[in-house]
């Protein structure tokens, strides 16, 4: 405990106690002085009469400690006497401190390590100048469920930069991966991007070093071969060397010179997508649609007097005569964006993540419930003491500050444990979350995702102290409340009053409660992700093999690359156990695909938005997908003119119920083949998912891969038996015939399908995980308050069995109750749970929230999870000899 | 040592507050006081003097001040506050109360019976 000296030390010096201390001894000798004198005029000798002027005073140290107790001790000394007096009584039952802190450290925990995300995704303000005022540009389409995407082209740019009166700074900056290499660095994949020429200027960004990039160094068709680095990459690729400014590198073949560090801590324009490096923005590479718009609103702007203008200027750039037809329709949003602009990352999490934090919320509730259980019920078995205290003239605010004091203790340990588990938590989270399918190529910065900042710890402590006033207030008031004679003669018999029983069985219903709300939502969950995993996708999903091949970027060797892929094909549809094999430009479910407009023969004026795939003969027949009408693509198909097949929802948008098949249909703005193409429709087919599980299948035109000359990087193999058992044997044809040709990785449809859902995964394995822990925190709570309370009936069910009470009528006395409680417990938590559901049903689109079937296991589960709680004190009831019940008196 | 009475627990209190209601004093001051109105009957132990008046002090009963003794001494002197008076009135109260009623029932007679 030298802690606590060491504390006390502290304190006193802060407030002044030897000051205090020195007084009181000026005091004390003052008086012994003057007995001396006294003693001296008496006749008593100078030294003699000292000698027995302190002799008559007494104990000297003895009444100086009793001065400083009489005048009371300070607030803090209080606090750590009690804190020392709590920390004693809890490692005298270390089995009860580590149930307490477990449960704590679980659902501070839980709550940290999804705060610590939400913190870095969603509340992090971008460490800029006035973040407040920044809001984001996106484009959108009406009619499409998407939220938008940050992507404007450089007319539409420059028409908004110039024409608005609401913003202060229109920031245009790109997101790009470049080949970095030179002055010692080894070539290397850096994300970051193209800078506009007030971009950090209208951040308000410093540079650590150098300058940053601004007017003088950017300008369209002509740019300075300039970079600016960010902090952390300036720490670990340069050591931090002043020496960095001036150095050149090369960046995607063209060297540069850096001029400058940006601030410490900025990471470009997301939080959670770390960019590292700058170019003035023609340097990069020219996105069409891809120049990202940040904007500055000017002060006294309200948002709304923004979108007002800015909706009327974007329609000047979607009306412009030189446009593509896909900018037709397009609408314009804006948004707040003080916590960096849309990233997907941050679109696909920020639903889990609320989701959660509700979740993880009623689990620390329930944990509180719990604890608050736990402590009056040994509150009960503290009642002596508190009696004998009060007897001792403790007033009755210094009992209740003791116990709230040993609670509060109990949740701030919780918490610094929580705190731990919430790091590694975060960490494993956040892996999970990026394990999912490839996002976009965006670089997820972990480190702001997972580390907790002061924010975070400032929460974690909130609810830590929340959470030890809540379980720890009533029992508290209950245990200060004892009335000191009352207790001491009784407090081994009765023990209870009737109102901190029905206290007891409120916390019991109330964990109930949140047990069904918490293992309901879990049922929710996991009847999603069935209902997820058993759509039909249009596909065959069982014993198919996917393997991605990377080829060498230049075209040059496409013709041979094409000619091999089909030997491949060949040679792995030779494999035993093989169906047949096929390869495109994308699988389903991969991620990213590829969109366009189609326009069909004769209706030039209607508009279909379609998915793109380029895909190779036998692609329908190894995925299953069955075809509607025509042919698949053939080896002749190769020579002649353009060809394609579409799906039902294709050819329902772009045909009607007319026959589609050796129509024309045109697609602009491909990625792949820049400017329109009008291909003859061959074939169609069912409809099939493309890479989202819960859109519906999209309007799909497959385009011939071999005849548009491209190679396709994605091998998907139909397999008789397990697709697992032949990978090895595919590993070793691919790489006898295509040896220049790495495989990136091989899973099977299903893997991939998963991938694809990560984050409903996640929700449904987590959420079934808090339901399963609640309903175990609920079986401890109403496991120890029936314990207990079967315990202080001992007299009462002995006096009973006296009179011929036989165990059984016992048994159900204490299951009745068991009962009473869950049943309450079920009546409070069933509407809850209704509510629960539809919230989440709001947030969640697709969730089967009609179903009843959730609420209802959960129930029936709670209701067996109370009898067998109830159980064991149950038996012990019935097994009470009354005669020894009635002595035990 | 016999001609002294040993002081009751909870009466120093009291004497504390009749010693100070005299006038303002410190310490030593208060314990000649004591000795000089009780015509040196009653004995205290001098420490214990002092304890009790830090907590007359906490108990808003007496107020301090720290000022030079007739001794020319620096130290501390006592007075009593208003709540400190009216205590002392309830105290004298209930002490004269408990004696008559002590000192009667000791009086008592085997014929009072």
């Amino acid at each position: 405990m030298r802690i606590f000296s060491s504390l006390r030390a502290v304190v006193s010096a802060l407030f002044h106690r030897t000051q205090i201390d020195k007084e009181v001894e000026e005091e004390l000798r003052a008086h012994i002085q003057d007995r001396a004198s006294d003693l001296e005029h008496s006749g008593v000798p100078r030294a003699e009469a000292e000698r027995r002027a302190k002799l008559e005073f007494g104990g000297y140290q003895k009444f100086k400690e009793e001065c400083r107790e009489a005048q009371g001790t300070h607030f803090l000394e209080t606090f750590i006497q009690d804190l020392r007096f709590g920390l004693r009584m809890l490692r005298k039952s270390p089995g009860f401190t580590a149930i307490a802190v477990l449960t704590l450290a679980l659902g501070i925990g839980a709550n940290t390590a999804i705060f610590t995300m939400m913190n870095g995704l969603m509340l992090h303000t971008l460490p800029v100048r006035d973040p407040g005022q920044l809001v984001e540009l996106l484009h959108h389409y009406p009619d499409e469920p998407e939220p938008g995407f940050n992507g404007f082209s450089w007319d539409a740019y420059q028409t908004m930069r110039d024409g608005n009166h609401v913003f202060s700074d229109l920031i245009v900056g790109t997101m790009n991966s470049f080949t970095v290499r030179g002055d010692k660095l080894q070539p290397q994949s850096v994300f970051g991007g193209g800078v506009g020429e007030t971009f950090f200027q209208g951040l308000g960004v410093k540079a650590a070093a150098g300058r940053l990039i601004g007017p003088e160094d950017v300008h369209m068709g002509y740019h300075a071969p300039v970079a600016v680095v960010s902090w952390s990459l300036w720490k670990s690729r340069f050591d931090l060397d002043p020496g960095i400014i001036g150095k050149n590198i090369v960046i995607d073949d063209a060297p540069v010179t850096i001029i400058g560090v940006a601030q410490r801590g900025f990471y470009g324009l997301s939080h959670e997508a770390q960019q590292d490096i700058w170019l003035p923005i023609s340097l990069g590479p020219s996105p069409g649609w891809g120049f990202g718009l940040l904007a500055r609103l000017k002060p006294g702007v309200s948002i709304e007097q923004a979108r007002a203008e800015m909706a009327v200027l974007f329609q000047t750039v979607v009306n412009a005569p030189d446009a593509g037809p896909f900018v037709r329709g397009m609408k314009l949003r804006i948004e707040p964006a003080g916590n960096g602009v849309t990233t997907p990352l941050s679109q696909m999490l920020s639903t889990p993540l609320t989701v959660l934090m509700a979740t993880v919320g009623l689990l620390l509730l329930l944990a509180c419930a719990n604890l608050a259980g736990l402590l009056l019920a040994r509150g009960v078995s503290r009642q002596h003491e508190m009696a004998v205290r009060a007897c001792l003239g403790a007033p009755r605010a210094r009992l209740l500050r003791q116990t709230l004091t040993e609670s509060l203790l109990l949740s701030l340990v919780g918490c610094a444990v929580g705190t731990f588990v919430a790091y590694f938590a975060a960490h494993a989270l956040i892996r999970v979350f990026a394990s999912g399918r490839f996002i976009m190529g965006l670089p997820v910065h972990f480190e702001a995702l997972t580390n907790p900042d002061a924010h975070v710890l400032l929460f974690t402590l909130a609810i830590a102290l929340l959470t030890g006033l809540l379980c720890g207030a009533a029992p508290a008031m209950s245990a200060s409340k004892t009335e000191p004679a009352f207790a001491l003669q009784q407090a081994s018999r009765i023990g209870e009053s009737k109102s901190r029983r029905l206290f007891g069985k409120g916390l019991v219903a109330s964990q109930v409660a949140l047990s069904l709300v918490l293992m309901s939502s879990a049922g929710l969950f996991v009847e999603y992700l069935s209902h997820l995993r058993n759509l039909n996708l249009g596909f065959e999903r069982n014993n198919l093999l996917l393997v991605t091949l990377k080829f060498p970027q230049s075209d040059d060797n496409d013709a041979q690359f094409s000619r091999l892929s089909q030997e491949l094909v060949m040679r792995l549809d030779a494999i035993p156990g093989v169906r047949s094999a096929t390869f495109s430009a994308m699988s389903p479910m991969e991620g990213p695909g590829a969109s366009s407009f189609a326009f069909a023969e004769d209706h030039p004026e209607k508009r279909t938005q379609a998915s793109i795939n380029y895909v190779a003969p036998d692609y329908f027949e190894t995925y299953g997908t069955p075809f509607l009408a025509g042919r698949d693509f053939s080896a002749r198909d190769q020579a002649g003119s353009s060809v394609a097949i579409i799906n039902e929802a294709a050819a329902r948008d772009c045909f009607g119920t007319e026959n589609p098949v050796g129509r024309h249909i045109t697609l602009s703005h491909v990625t792949l083949t820049k400017g329109d193409k009008t291909y003859e429709v061959v074939g169609v087919v069912g409809d099939a998912k493309y890479n989202d599980l819960q859109q519906p299948a999209p309007p799909t035109i497959y385009a011939d891969l071999l005849q548009q000359g491209f190679i396709g990087s994605q091998l998907a193999i139909r397999t008789r038996i397990d697709p697992g058992g032949i990978a090895s044997a595919v590993r070793q044809t691919e790489a006898a015939v295509l040896k220049a040709v790495p495989i990136v990785r091989i899973m099977t449809m299903n893997e991939q399908i998963d991938s694809s859902i990560v984050p409903q995964r996640l929700i449904a394995m987590l959420s079934a995980g808090f339901g399963a822990l609640g309903a175990l925190l609920a079986v401890i709570g109403l496991y120890g308050l029936l314990a207990y309370t079967v315990a202080w009936r001992t007299h009462e069910i002995g006096v009973r069995m006296a009179l011929g009470a036989a165990g059984t009528d016992i048994v159900r006395i204490v299951l009745r109750d068991a009962l009473w409680m869950v049943c309450a417990g079920l009546a409070i938590g069933a509407p809850l749970a209704f509510w629960g559901k539809r919230v989440a049903g709001s947030l969640i689109p697709d969730l089967p929230v009609a179903s009843p079937l959730p609420i209802v296991v959960a129930a029936a589960i709670m209701i067996a999870v109370g009898l067998i709680a109830a159980y064991l004190p149950a038996r012990r009831a019935m097994r009470v000899d009354p005669m020894v019940a009635l002595r035990y008196e | 040592m016999s001609e002294h009475a040993q002081i009751l627990p909870g009466t120093l209190d009291l004497l504390i507050l009749k010693a100070v209601s005299l006038g303002p004093l410190y310490g030593y001051g208060i314990l000649l006081r004591i000795e000089q109105i009780s015509h040196g009957a009653l004995l205290i132990e001098q420490g214990a003097l002092y304890p009790a008046l830090f907590r007359l002090v906490r108990q808003g009963l007496l107020k301090a001040h720290w000022d030079t003794s007739e001794n020319n001494r620096r130290t501390k002197f006592y007075e009593l506050t208003i709540a400190g008076r009216k205590r002392l009135r309830q105290e004298e109260d209930g002490w004269n109360r408990l004696v008559t009623a002590i000192a009667s029932a000791l009086k008592a007679q085997p014929e009072e019976i």
